[in-house]
């Protein structure tokens, strides 16, 4: 980008040499690249990668927090080798399994749907709704859930008495083990709808017009045109969809910390409220910070499953 | 790129070498006056109160000041967890006796000296010292005791025509039967879900009641396997069967409160085994009906003589990673304030807090000085059933042992297990635990 | 430039459509409406069977207590200073990296930056405890610079701000330098005001994020004059187990829930477009 002569355009007339250029020195802009970055790189590397160094390396040892870090027993791979010995842990595993795909089978096809119904059809209001459902997202999730338990509550809760009032029995919502994560999933597509209609309504905006008008003309109707034009071209915001859903669900913790603690009988486990309760009540930070490593070398897996197949796709 | 490259390492090597060379500077001892740390989970009233006793304190010792730290009940042990261990920890933290054998292990709560343990052994009863015991050794002061017992509705009782409490189980299936049938959106009795101490300690309560125990004599592996244990379990799976007992109706809320409580206020569950604490909050939410409350003895089982509830009790425990000074100086307040002098007419500054919020204190002194209060229709079964109490276990891995039994309870009053599985999968639950602890 | 080309034909087209329309306000619609009316019910009423729609005596009781139980005024000024610093410093050190790892080139840039984005990757439970140690060991712990320091600098920030600036063109830059000016000022000057929609986007969501967080604060702090809002919602939450006290707790997640709300309406426009742009090109 070593380009000296740019076509002066109209009022720049400077155009008598400049003697030094050092301002463009790719040695200074190093120097500010170093300035500019450092800032960041040492917050990064220091309050995230660092820390994630010593949870690898707590990972190996046995550790009740009480002692300073610097006491903790050497066990080896001993954590990773019991990891799946503890059914409460198997079961969190499990449960975030059902929870994340849930969540992404709830929440993909449904901001789709009315993401289309946001777009196409001219109705009045529209925006108001979206900004409606995107105020889900920015309210913190500790005062929601309080009203939640509220509306989740047997008897007096008004989504039992709603179900009630056409005729059948209200579940146990957070009470009943076979309800009570699929509580927990509805909860979760309630907050954080409004931000994936947000991104698909974005990439509705970008596909051409003309597509749509030829379809037409080829005689499609809505189905065929939604199927052959909208979702192919919509793919890339849709996968960009699937997997923040996945992230956000995988690490998901505040509802059941805060609701279910877990229960009831382990139905609403998931793998970050257990890392929290092996480390913080039962004291077992190696194994916590055994199953957070797995957690994460889960969750880049599934980030470079994912793109490897956005590159077959473009393909 | 070598000068930001060599930048952002030189952050990182330092990140390291802090963190390798272990904590800052510690408080070190101040010249004069000594400040302690009190951590608790006591609410603002209570905060208040020992804030007061703290400053007579300071007034008669003037050279020991007492700051107080509250958290929130479900944030107390995990902030031991992060703070204890560093050098600015709390001196002094109130603690749930069950997490005693960790924090005794872990130096966190030090060995209490010959004179206050003398002390303990004296004025407490033989259960609560030894939950603030390990290997003999005394850890810790008790405070505050906790037990169940048969809390029921006597209004549901009158209208389904019986007469007294149920004493045994057999009382009990046929007292629920009738309450039940009452009327279609109550049941007989209930239990409490999605909560430990709600659903373990009841069924522990039954289980000794019955004869049997939670773990076996040494504390290493579980005795759930038992004929009593089985028939606690049959119990349970009867009720359940018969739809006596609904689930969804008795669950709790992460802050403990919830359907349970408030079912029982509303009149729709005829009886449940809730702990002595809960009076603050039937008096407020019932009113005038708190009146129809009644509480009764644990029934008994088929294989048990003694009703026995499930006894819990909270201590307050010295930091041993402190400084000499800093312990002496608490061992000097902590006897202070849960001996008779620090409180009114004979009883402890400790017992006063304590009765103010409708909780037991657990020092015999205490205990008379305050018979008159303890002595309330509601209370007086829960001061009786003192004597016969059941501790509940204080080892290791205890914590993940009773996770695991509220998980199979959990299971079988929603029928997704039966009674021999529950207790079958519990008992290996629980030894896993055990043993994953030591 | 809303293209939204069908025009609904039929009466029976248009009304189903609103009639989706209304369900697809009313479904988000609803919680909120039951915390705001919750807060002003009574206790009793809170709990009767069957539940009531609209309060029929409200009252202000449990929003007065709630507030003076707890020092919410004090924890709203609290959560300004964190949420405020964090904000401002996520958008000065975002946009400073973006720029660089938009227009500028060196080896080992796209690890670095790759690497950065992975970390967004990290569920915050896994580096808790570590974390604490950490900054405990600098003796930073229970302050607000405690709380602040690993939100100093944020990597979706610096996903955002290299996406948008990576759109600047570069015969702006180079004719800016060719004026002889300094990159900083380039980046400020320049570069800024083309982007404007994408850095007011990052400034509301890291507003959002750090106001809402709730297990960092709740681990570092221990002084409960510091508490944000958030902790100081959990410590209303756990204050007694009485009856009574459930309204207040509602009364309070109503106070916690205002400001994030407020910010959000008023700066909505910009965000909802910069959330929208930054997907797609994602």
């Amino acid at each position: 980008m070593n380009v000296t002569s740019t076509p002066t355009v109209g009022g720049s007339v400077r155009s008598l040499p400049r003697p030094r250029r050092r301002r463009t020195d790719r040695a200074h802009r190093g120097i500010t690249a170093a300035i500019f970055l450092s800032p960041t790189l040492l917050v990064i590397g220091l309050f995230t990668m660092v820390p994630m160094i010593m949870t690898i390396v707590i990972s190996f040892h046995r550790w009740s927090m009480f002692t300073p870090i610097t006491d903790m027993d050497f066990v080896g791979f001993d954590n990773y080798a019991r990891l799946l010995n503890d059914s409460a842990r198997v079961q969190a595993i499990a449960n975030t399994g059902v929870y994340v795909l849930l969540s992404v089978l709830i929440t993909v096809p449904l901001a789709f749907l009315i993401a289309m119904l946001l777009y196409f059809p001219r109705l009045r209001g529209r925006n108001v709704v979206r900004v409606i459902l995107f105020a889900t997202y920015v309210i913190p999730t500790i005062a929601i859930v309080i009203i939640w338990s509220n509306i989740y509550a047997p008897g007096y809760g008004p989504l039992s008495a709603m179900v009630q009032a056409i005729g059948l029995t209200p579940p146990g919502w957070l009470s009943d083990p076979q309800w009570a994560l699929l509580s927990l999933v509805i909860f979760n597509v309630w907050q954080m709808l409004g931000y994936y209609v947000i991104l698909l309504v974005a990439g509705l905006t970008q596909i051409p017009e003309e597509l749509y008008e030829a379809a037409k003309v080829d005689g499609a109707g809505i189905v065929r045109q939604t199927w052959s034009i909208t979702l192919p071209m919509l793919s890339g915001s849709l996968v960009f969809v699937v997997l923040m859903t996945i992230i956000n669900s995988i690490q998901v913790f505040d509802p059941i910390y805060l609701l279910t603690q877990g229960g009831p009988a382990g139905s609403t486990n998931v793998v970050s409220f257990e890392i929290q309760r092996s480390a913080f009540q039962y004291g077992q930070a190696g194994d916590a910070s055994a199953l957070a490593v797995s957690l994460f070398m889960l969750i880049v897996l599934v980030g470079v499953v994912l793109n490897a197949i956005l590159k077959v796709r473009k393909r | 790129m070598k000068k930001h490259t060599w930048l952002s390492g030189l952050g990182i090597a330092a990140a390291v070498a802090l963190v390798a060379t272990g904590c800052s500077s510690s408080g070190g001892s101040d010249s004069g006056s000594t400040e302690l740390t009190f951590l608790t989970h006591w609410g603002p009233d209570q905060v208040t109160m020992l804030e007061e006793a703290a400053s007579a304190f300071t007034e008669e010792n003037p050279d020991i000041t007492v700051k107080v730290q509250a958290v929130p009940f479900a944030n107390l042990l995990s902030t031991l967890r992060t703070q204890g261990a560093s050098a600015d920890g709390p001196t002094i933290a109130g603690i749930y006796d069950a997490w005693l054998p960790e924090l005794a292990r872990d130096g966190l709560a030090a060995e209490a000296p010959a004179d206050v343990a003398k002390d303990v052994e004296e004025n407490w009863p033989e259960g609560v010292v030894s939950a603030a015991s390990q290997d003999g050794k005394v850890y810790g002061i008790p405070n505050e005791i906790d037990l169940y017992q048969l809390n029921y509705n006597t209004a549901l009782f009158e209208e389904a025509g019986i007469a007294e409490a149920p004493t045994n189980w057999d009382e009990l299936v046929t007292a629920a039967e009738a309450i039940t049938a009452t009327a279609p959106d109550r049941q007989g009795i209930g239990f409490i879900t999605s909560w430990n101490s709600g659903a373990v300690h009841p069924f522990l309560s039954l289980l000794a009641s019955n004869g049997g125990s939670f773990l076996n004599a040494a504390g290493d592996a579980a005795d759930l396997e038992s004929p009593e244990a089985l028939e606690t379990a049959e119990l349970y799976q009867q009720l359940v069967d018969a739809g006596l007992t609904d689930p969804s109706m008795s669950g709790a809320n992460a802050n403990t409160t919830g359907p349970y409580l408030d079912n029982f206020v509303n009149g729709k569950t005829g009886m449940i085994i809730m702990a002595n604490w809960w009076e603050g909050s039937l008096k407020d939410a019932m009113g005038d009906d708190f009146a129809n409350v009644a509480t009764a003895p644990i029934p008994v089982g088929p294989s048990g003589d003694v009703s026995s509830s499930i006894s819990y009790s909270w201590d307050t425990i010295v930091n041993g990673n402190a400084s000499d000074e800093k312990q002496e100086a608490a061992w000097k307040f902590l006897s202070w304030l849960n001996g008779p002098d620090s409180g009114e007419n004979g009883s402890s500054a400790m017992g006063d807090i304590l009765i103010s919020m409708g909780i037991l204190p657990s020092r015999v002194s205490d205990v008379d000085a305050h018979a008159e209060a303890l002595s309330s229709e509601f209370l007086s079964s829960y001061v009786t059933a003192m004597e016969t109490a059941t501790p509940f276990p204080t080892v290791l891995g205890a914590s993940a042992a009773a996770d695991a039994l509220q998980r199979q309870i959990e299971a079988l009053l929603n029928g997704q297990a039966d009674a021999a599985t529950a207790m079958k999968t519990a008992t290996t639950d629980v030894d896993a635990a055990l043993t994953a602890a030591r | 430039m809303s293209r939204s080309r069908i025009r609904p034909r039929t009466l029976a087209q248009r009304t189903l459509l609103y009639v989706l329309l209304i369900i697809v306000a009313a479904v988000p619609l609803f919680p909120l409406y039951w915390l705001v009316i919750s807060a002003f019910k009574t206790p009793a009423e809170f709990v009767s069977i069957p539940p009531t729609w609209f309060p029929t005596s409200p009252t202000l009781d449990q929003v007065e207590s709630a507030l003076t139980d707890v020092p919410f005024a004090q924890s709203m000024l609290n959560s300004v200073i964190i949420a405020g610093g964090a904000t401002i410093s996520v958008l000065v050190t975002s946009i400073l990296a973006g720029y660089v790892f938009a227009k500028y080139h060196f080896r080992g840039k796209n690890l670095m930056f790759w690497s950065i984005v992975a970390t967004m990757f990290l569920p915050p439970i896994v580096t808790l405890v570590p974390l604490y140690y950490l900054i405990n060991s600098m003796g930073l712990s229970d302050s607000y610079i405690g709380v602040l320091l690993p939100w100093l600098a944020n990597a979706f920030g610096i996903f955002l701000m290299r996406q948008f600036i990576m759109d600047v063109p570069d015969e702006l830059i180079e004719a800016a330098r060719m004026d002889g000016a300094s990159e900083f000022r380039i980046v400020w000057q320049f570069v800024v005001p083309l982007i404007k929609p994408a850095v007011v986007t990052l400034a509301v969501f890291m507003f959002v994020f750090s106001w809402n967080n709730f297990l960092w604060p709740l681990t570092i702090l221990r002084t409960e004059a510091m508490y944000p809002v958030v902790l100081t919602l959990n410590r209303l939450m756990s204050y007694t187990m009485s009856f009574d006290y459930q309204n207040v707790v509602i009364a309070g997640a109503l106070i916690a829930s205002l400001p994030t709300l407020i910010v959000f309406l008023i700066s909505q426009r910009v965000f909802v477009q910069g959330i929208a742009s930054s997907g797609v090109k994602g």
